[in-house]
């Protein structure tokens, strides 16, 4: 799978989540926080791209991303 | 072998509180993001309240319930705090002091974070099951006070945390374990505990608190998953759908229990989304209800949920209740009992929700006085005076019920003064 692939699913996830971003055009550099995400959507979001990936891995392995960027990164690696 | 649980359970949610709605408006929080906070009120510590208060003010009706060879045969009293007084010496002499308790009498303190009033009640268990005094009693009081404060300075423990003020509250419950469990037996072996290192919430300054609000939602999330697969793998049969009529969870604020819940559904049951919302309501929401009017009160929150799904609940007839308990750190444990029809009888001998109705609420300007520090009393204070004027109709608010409080520190003894 290429990273866009990832990065595809987040922003599928994402607007599961928060349906209002349907529109929104997202780049590597947003953070969930500034898109309306609080601390459950965040995890939330997390839950369903792990999912949807069929990742088996700790959560607390994902935290610490600064963006969604760095999230897909995270995933990418996990692959 | 014996049958072991609760015996007798007490909450108390504080002397005062505070309508976190008001709160949100004060602090000019997005009022929808604020709603899925699913919290309505805190209570809030006074500064003639401590650990100490809360925890005899809690388990003061249930021994008073007791005949004195009942009371003579609690023979270990543990306390679960990380809201400690002394690095030394431990609450539990001065709760063991005030509530007049037979001298022999093991006296100690826990701490593991949230974790620590089921470690404290796990402890218990075992000594009942042990049999080594057969008869014996254990008295178990998690008690606990936020200190939401964020510690200043550096990045990444401090960001985001200020959704903790609404939600961290102050409270204990006090649990008489034994071989009478007439509110809830405990399923005896059924545990499946799961912990780690993490630095997702600490104390690592008196005072105050920090934390990195993702990393730990994360982590209870993990814990939540693995402590119930260990469960499922020791004891045969077992369907997170089916077993338990209700689920308590350790509740830092309901929305996070409610996306903990729909988190586990999803991978445990396959459930569509409205059957996860119906399941929610029947199974999780009853515990809710004290949690939702005190807020976090770390150890013994799981127990806050408990006492309100008994109480809340519908006991026909004998029902399973799924505990899931984490604590920071970290440490988790799921584990399980079961309510009796009589249970909930037992429980409301001691009126929580009357208790919760009758406090004093806080005006914005009290609780804004009250964070500035007003007539506070900091960890390691070597003499003190408390005034107990310090916000009128607080203690009034108590009348009719025998309350303690922190009246005098003197060379670091602390005093304590019964009013009512």
């Amino acid at each position: 799978m290429h990273k866009e692939e990832v990065f595809d699913i987040v922003k599928r996830c994402i607007r599961e989540v928060l349906p209002e971003l349907q529109d929104h055009t997202f780049e590597y550099g947003d953070r969930l926080v500034d898109l309306g995400a609080d601390s459950v959507d965040r995890a939330e979001i997390v839950n369903k791209t792990m999912e949807t990936l069929s990742l088996h891995i700790p959560r607390v392995e994902l935290s610490g991303v600064k963006n969604i960027g760095e999230l897909t990164d995270a995933l990418y690696a996990k692959l | 072998m014996v049958v072991v649980g609760i015996e007798a359970m007490n909450v108390f949610g504080g002397s005062a509180y505070l309508d976190v709605m008001q709160l949100a408006q004060h602090r000019q929080l997005d009022p929808a993001r604020f709603e899925n906070l699913l919290m309505k009120e805190k209570a809030v510590a006074l500064p003639y309240e401590d650990p100490v208060t809360f925890g005899v003010n809690a388990a003061k009706p249930l021994v008073d319930a007791l005949s004195e060879a009942e009371k003579n045969r609690i023979e270990m009293l543990i306390t679960c705090t990380e809201s400690g007084i002394d690095f030394g010496k431990s609450i539990s002499t001065y709760i063991h002091h005030y509530l007049g308790l037979n001298r022999n009498c093991r006296l100690f303190e826990l701490k593991q974070a949230c974790y620590s009033g089921t470690a404290g009640l796990q402890m218990a268990v075992n000594f009942i099951l042990s049999q080594v005094s057969p008869g014996a009693k254990a008295l178990v009081i998690a008690s606990d006070i936020s200190r939401f404060i964020a510690a200043e300075g550096g990045d990444v423990l401090s960001e985001d945390w200020s959704y903790a003020e609404p939600s961290g509250g102050a409270g204990a419950v006090a649990m008489l374990i034994s071989e009478n469990p007439h509110v809830f037996q405990i399923d005896a072996g059924a545990n499946g505990y799961y912990g780690y290192e993490v630095m997702d919430t600490c104390r690592p300054i008196p005072d105050s608190e920090a934390g990195d609000a993702d990393l730990s939602l994360m982590s209870y999330l993990d814990c939540c998953e693995q402590a119930f697969l260990e469960y499922q793998k020791r004891v045969k049969g077992v369907d997170y759908k089916d077993t338990f009529q209700y689920l308590a969870f350790h509740t830092p604020f309901g929305g996070m229990v409610k996306g903990a819940h729909r988190t586990m559904m999803r991978r445990l049951t396959q459930s569509k989304p409205n059957e996860i919302e119906a399941d929610y309501l029947q199974r999780v929401k009853p515990g809710l209800a004290y949690c939702q009017r005190v807020g976090n009160i770390m150890g013994a929150t799981l127990y806050l949920s408990l006492a309100g799904t008994i109480d809340q609940g519908t006991f026909d007839a004998p029902k399973r209740i799924g505990c899931f308990s984490y604590g920071s750190g970290c440490c988790s444990e799921f584990y399980s009992g079961v309510v009796m029809p009589q249970s909930q009888e037992h429980l409301r001998r001691f009126e929580i929700e009357r208790n919760l109705n009758d406090r004093y609420q806080l005006s914005m300007d009290e609780y804004e006085s009250l964070l500035k520090g007003s007539g506070a009393v900091r960890f390691g204070t070597r003499n003190a005076k408390l005034d107990f004027q310090l916000i009128p109709g607080v203690i009034a608010s108590g009348k009719g019920r025998q309350r303690l409080y922190l009246e005098e520190i003197y060379e670091f003894h602390r005093k304590y003064r019964w009013e009512s």
